[in-house]
């Protein structure tokens, strides 16, 4: 054989080795003509679907929050790998792996385990009230089916399908019509068995990029073994208990103000214990949170969002968008505190609440 | 043992070497003379297939080469461009492990065969000391004893005295040719014209790529025809000769014709006083110089 | 001719000089970590480095975390950019094949030998972490997995032998890298910096969101998913993909190996 034989030999082989993998990604996936609606009521019944799987989620989104909001920014803004273990809504564990570590949450009958390797920890905790989001809730059945949950019938249509986990998902385009949302669409792919959502991807208004991205890279339906859910303290580790969990609960325990039944024409969202000072308003995608914070909470977080660029401050407060999420946080000084207001809709709408929330009479400390 | 056919390697525009047709015949001892960078070590590495010929082919024991090399080379010797061997081992760890690696010599006949070696090239006592305690010479006898190892058929061998002194010189020559009368054919080359003199039976001249000239030392130093005649009386000589006087040189005379008794007793019938007479033989220098002089040698670069 | 490439590798002083030198960090880490009682900090430092300060008998793994990003790597380079590039040095390689060996044979003996070097190199590594783990910081009866299982010293024991292999077979594309660029030139040198400079980059693409598309071809991609081996259920996937990644680096770069040495002029 000739040198440039033996090259070619080798070329082939490169070429050979390199397009095995678009080459499977292309594989067509095989379409269903179930109706949107149908879909949309399969994904609403799955939440007791028994599963195990492992995904992926990349959030697009650079939060501008303090360090009290650090593993949200991790979560909307890097990429997590998940696994999970999901026997029903009251019984599962998902583990985000890290390079060097891992944190779970093993969840069984209205409370979790939540362990973290590196700091060798494992911390019980009821299931509180409200929380921020943690990474669990961004498993793609999770979020599928908590975004989809209050979607009406004429919001939904088809897209085409896609191997998911290589298994042939259909593809459901929500489109919010409520017109205060910064939520474009929302695009959830359900594996057609169990209708649990395989891959989903929100998109903010005029956005190329989603704002977050999750799929599942391997999915098996069926029970998981009993003892992957079940959290046995090793050795070495004292199991701790914790009554707060994060900086929503305490602001929800903790906060000096309750919060009104209406917000900028969005309803108190219900299945909230009422004496909550955070309050949660809107349905499906277009939601609203509030609550009044303390000064030290506020001040660091004011810092912030006021040297954020693109941050806007007029009489209301200071306004930061990132993707489509928007902050508002209003004036407020050490005696009195100020309020603090998220959500997935427009400025206008943040401005009207925080013109409202405004007016609640606070305690000065 | 070796035959090429118009063997040229060309290195982008450089001819290195350029349509040579080597023939190296069984029980030769084939001197390949040339002056460094005139192309023989690239020539002795195409013949063992380190080096692809750019056209033109190579028989080495009758088998292509190099597509055959696995089965031709087990029975060739060969010491290409000095030795070389790992410091850090000894001389027999590296013969063994150079045995070790190829095919052609038993394990069992290993260690015999090893001893045998390090015997004839004088290394008995210095075999199991690390190599990078070796001088020149030892490496250099080392290198031999590698290409001994399986008693070959062929040893090619390139600059094989480089580093030795006289006396290790006169022991690799004796070494040679006692090889050679137990029926090694030897392919040696040198840039040595007195090497290649004393002990090859053959001569090949490489210059600038070119072979020049291929031919038996014998037919190469064959008597020219003339005679040389050394004389105290040489004025008288040259009368009396007349005319077949060539060339002369204070004493020493060139006389055209091939017979020198004829001439002898020529000249001492007429009382001249001969001291020395006989036929005229050219030297190796002699003839390799007037090969390579030739002016129409424009190679090298083209 | 793979057996006498073993040999020839283990009669060398600089592949136990290598090997030293790989023990010299993590002894000192031990040492360090016994006398301060200071883990690093989560999410900094090698993996399982702050477990160890529990259960000294995890050391052997944090002890091929630290190698494994950089020491490791290099003195794999060096090895195998030395193996062809160091004989054309010597000069022995040509009297190897005038012996004569198959340019072929002697390509897959060297990445034997290499592969070999690094599995002795592993294994040395991970022994003598565990006597100077379990002497300087003590031993358990059970270990916490990664994902907060309990692991009986046998599960532990067996998934370190698997991280062993694991990491032995992550080190075959960097051996193959370097082998290449040693059938390229006659400085061995020169072949293992090549073969760095290739780790380097891809470990900088690595951290670069816009190289997300190369990452699933990067020799270190998965290099870390050793850890994997210690979650619970074990992780396989980054595993297998590991796996595969590096006979893929194997098969092209031996390949290139091969279509290179295989026709080339041995002019050393």
């Amino acid at each position: 054989m000739k040198g440039w034989q033996r090259w070619l030999v080798v070329a082939l082989g490169v070429l050979l080795l390199g397009s095995i993998p678009p080459v499977l990604a292309a594989l067509p996936a095989t379409e269903s003509d179930v109706t949107a609606s149908e879909l949309l009521a399969s994904v609403r019944s799955s939440d007791e679907v028994a599963f195990t799987g492992y995904a992926e989620t990349v959030g697009g989104l650079v939060l501008p929050v303090t360090q009290d909001f650090t593993d949200l920014v991790d979560l909307f803004g890097e990429r997590s790998r998940l696994r999970a273990w999901w026997a029903g809504p009251d019984d599962w564990r998902v583990d985000e792996l890290t390079a060097t570590g891992e944190t779970g949450v093993f969840h069984r009958s209205g409370a979790s385990v939540l362990w973290n390797y590196e700091d060798s920890s494992a911390t019980l905790a009821a299931d509180p009230v409200v929380r921020l989001p943690r990474a669990a809730d961004l498993l793609p059945s999770a979020l599928g089916q908590r975004l989809l949950s209050e979607a009406g019938a004429e919001e939904v249509s088809r897209l085409p399908a896609e191997r998911i986990a290589g298994r042939d998902a259909l593809g459901l385009r929500l489109v919010p019509s409520d017109e205060r949302t910064t939520i474009d669409r929302v695009d959830v792919w359900v594996d057609p068995s169990t209708g649990v959502p395989l891959k989903v991807e929100v998109y903010g208004a005029d956005a190329t990029v989603a704002a977050v991205r999750s799929r599942f890279l391997e999915f098996t339906p069926g029970a998981p073994d009993p003892e992957a859910t079940w959290f046995v303290t090793p050795p070495g580790v004292d199991l701790s208990f914790t009554e707060v969990i994060d900086v929503a609960e305490a602001a929800n325990q903790f906060a000096p103000a309750v919060t009104p039944d209406e917000l900028a024409g969005l309803a108190r969202r219900s299945g909230l214990v009422s004496i909550g000072s955070l309050g949660q308003y809107g349905r499906g995608v277009t939601l609203l949170t509030a609550a009044a914070v303390w000064d030290d909470l506020s001040r660091p977080l004011r810092d912030q969002l006021e040297g954020t660029p693109g941050a806007v401050i007029d009489e209301n407060g200071v306004y930061v968008s990132a993707g489509p999420i928007g902050l508002l946080l209003t004036p407020g000084s050490r005696e009195r505190s100020s309020w603090l207001i998220a959500g997935t809709v427009d400025a206008a709408t943040l401005a009207a609440a925080a013109a409202e929330v405004r007016q609640i009479p606070v305690p000065d400390r | 043992m070796i035959t090429t056919t118009q063997l040229t390697k060309r290195y982008g525009g450089i001819l290195a070497v350029d349509g040579v047709s080597l023939d190296v015949q069984p029980g030769d001892i084939y001197g390949f003379l040339g002056a460094n960078g005139s192309g023989k070590t690239t020539t002795v590495r195409m013949v063992l297939g380190l080096v692809l010929a750019t056209s033109g082919s190579v028989d080495l024991l009758g088998r292509r080469m190099p597509r055959a090399g696995r089965a031709v080379l087990p029975r060739v010797g060969a010491l290409v461009e000095g030795p070389a061997a790992y410091g850090h081992l000894s001389g027999r760890a590296n013969l063994a492990l150079l045995d070790s690696s190829g095919t052609g010599g038993t394990r069992r006949s290993r260690s015999t065969r090893i001893d045998a070696v390090l015997e004839q090239v004088g290394l008995a006592a210095v075999g199991r000391r690390p190599v990078k305690a070796y001088s020149l010479g030892m490496r250099q006898r080392l290198g031999l004893a590698a290409a001994l190892l399986r008693q070959p058929e062929l040893l090619v061998l390139d600059e094989p005295t480089n580093g030795l002194d006289p006396q290790g010189i006169r022991e690799i020559r004796e070494l040679i040719q006692g090889l050679h009368r137990r029926g090694t054919t030897v392919f040696l080359s040198s840039h040595l014209l007195a090497e290649v003199e004393q002990l090859c039976t053959r001569v090949g001249v490489l210059d600038r790529g070119r072979l020049v000239l291929q031919d038996s030392l014998a037919s190469l130093q064959r008597p020219t025809g003339r005679t040389v005649v050394h004389t105290p009386d040489h004025e008288r000589a040259h009368v009396l000769l007349d005319g077949r006087v060539e060339h002369r040189e204070g004493e020493r005379l060139i006389v055209r014709g091939a017979d020198p008794a004829a001439l002898n007793a020529l000249l001492v019938a007429d009382g001249v006083r001969v001291r020395e007479l006989g036929p005229e033989r050219r030297t190796l220098e002699q003839v390799v110089l007037a090969a390579t002089e030739h002016p129409d040698h424009q190679v090298g670069v083209s | 001719m793979i057996r006498t490439e073993l040999v020839k590798t283990l009669r060398r002083p600089r592949t136990w000089v290598t090997i030293l030198l790989l023990n010299a960090l993590p002894t000192l880490v031990a040492v360090l970590l016994a006398l301060t009682d200071l883990g690093p900090r989560p999410g900094s430092g090698p993996a399982f480095l702050s477990a160890v300060l529990a259960d000294g008998t995890l050391f052997p793994l944090a002890a091929l975390a630290i190698i494994l990003p950089l020491f490791l790597p290099v003195a794999v380079a060096v090895v195998a950019g030395d193996s062809v590039a160091g004989e054309a040095q010597q000069g022995t390689l040509r009297y190897l094949l005038v012996r004569p060996v198959s340019r072929t044979r002697l390509l897959v003996a060297k990445l034997v030998a290499v592969i070999a070097f690094v599995l002795l190199a592993v294994v040395v590594v991970a022994a003598v972490a565990y006597v100077v783990g379990s002497v300087l910081l003590g031993d358990q009866a059970l270990a916490a997995s990664v994902s907060g299982t309990v692991l009986t010293p046998a599960q532990v024991a067996v998934r370190t032998l698997l991280a062993i292999g694991y990491i032995t077979l992550s080190m075959l594309g960097v051996a193959a890298i370097a082998l290449l660029l040693s059938t390229m030139t006659d400085s061995p040198l020169a072949a293992a910096l090549g073969a760095l400079a290739f780790l380097i980059a891809s470990s900088l693409l690595l951290t670069l969101d816009a190289a997300q598309t190369l990452q699933p071809y990067l020799p270190t991609r998965y290099w870390l998913a050793f850890v994997d081996l210690f979650r619970d259920p074990i992780f396989w996937r980054d595993i297998v993909r590991g796996i595969g990644l590096q006979a893929v680096y194997v098969v092209v770069f031996l390949g290139a190996a091969w279509a290179n040495f295989t026709t080339k002029d041995i002019t050393s």
